[in-house]
């Protein structure tokens, strides 16, 4: 069955009582994009603790990154305090980045293709999105579900609308990722069963068991680039929804 | 026997709303070039936006794609 690879397998399980905190395939990724990707790349980039004015190769690329979201975060929140939203999307980028981009390796584990680990980075996102626009606009908060320019007549229906889709949004945030790397990857796994089968038969089937693999490797391509779409548009979409939060409409 | 069945049959008929999100990846590309040949400012905004589109259009056909699923497993 091509869904079982999602399975989170304990490696040590580690059980108080009803508490489960076993070391789970599913935590080593975690772990090594967290501590592995997060730290020793950045610290890969230094001479001596500083970057040079000249980059070499891994800071130009970093400062691209850099640049790019800088530029997502500044365009988009169009405000004069956009720039401190800045760390909280480059790392949220970052993040599903290096977690998306660890899943393409062939045994490894995509964790973002657990609804449980996007729904979380996107429902924290929206309560703090949620406080920041409470915090900021005081009970103007609730000016949010009205847009501008409509009569009163039109408004009684529109609010429930807008209502309904603003708690909608960090679910479909959430089920986008979601629903991206796990067909990706059911996909590959379906085709790659369909060259294992193949290659069982006898006859001239066996000789066309190449046909699913040249298959599987524009496929792979596709994933790559669907790995760092998915990963810019969530980034994307943040920025969108806070400038909503921080301008109201 | 009768559930597995059926279960593939409802899977197999809900990929039907994958048609419009196809109609929507194509009209969105579509209107880049559209776009682009009237002014070629492509690298810039456009090209990102009609990424920013292919990726909120790819989210619906997979919803309806996570339904599929849903039903069969």
């Amino acid at each position: 069955s091509p869904l079982e690879q999602f399975q989170v397998l304990p490696i040590v399980p580690i059980t108080f009582g009803f508490i489960d905190l076993s070391l789970t395939n599913e935590v080593v990724i975690l772990f090594l994009v967290f501590f592995l990707l997060g730290t020793l790349l950045f610290s890969l980039l230094y001479k001596d603790g500083t970057l040079s004015l000249i980059p070499n190769r891994w800071q130009a690329m970093l400062e691209m990154i850099y640049k790019a979201i800088l530029s997502l975060v500044v365009d988009n929140i169009r405000n004069d305090t956009a720039e401190r939203f800045f760390p909280l999307v480059f790392s949220v980028f970052f993040f599903i980045l290096s977690l998306n981009v660890i899943g393409l390796v062939p045994y490894s584990f995509t964790i973002t293709s657990h609804l449980i680990v996007t729904l979380a980075i996107a429902l924290s996102i929206f309560i703090g999105i949620n406080i920041i626009c409470v915090r900021r606009h005081g009970m103007k908060f609730f000016s949010l579900f009205l847009p501008p320019g409509t009569g009163v007549a039109f408004a009684f229906l529109l609010v429930p609308i807008e209502f309904i889709s603003y708690f909608f949004k960090p679910v479909s945030l959430s089920i986008r990722l979601f629903a991206n790397m796990m067909a990706g990857h059911t996909l590959l796994k379906v085709i790659a069963g369909f060259g294992f089968v193949l290659m069982g038969k006898a006859g001239i089937l066996f000789f066309m068991h190449y046909i699913p693999l040249l298959i599987l490797i524009p496929l792979f391509g596709l994933e790559l680039a669907v790995a760092l779409i998915q990963a810019f548009v969530f980034s994307i979409l943040i920025c969108i929804y806070l400038n909503d939060a921080i301008n109201l409409h | 026997i009768m559930l597995a069945a059926a279960q593939k049959l409802g899977a197999g008929l809900s990929t039907f709303g994958l048609a419009g999100a196809g109609v929507g990846i194509g009209f969105i590309f579509g209107s880049l070039i559209l776009g682009t040949a009237r002014n070629p400012s492509l690298k810039d905004d456009m090209f990102r936006y009609a990424i920013l589109g292919f990726a909120l259009t790819e989210a619906i056909a997979l919803f309806a794609l996570m339904i599929a699923f849903l039903i069969l497993f």
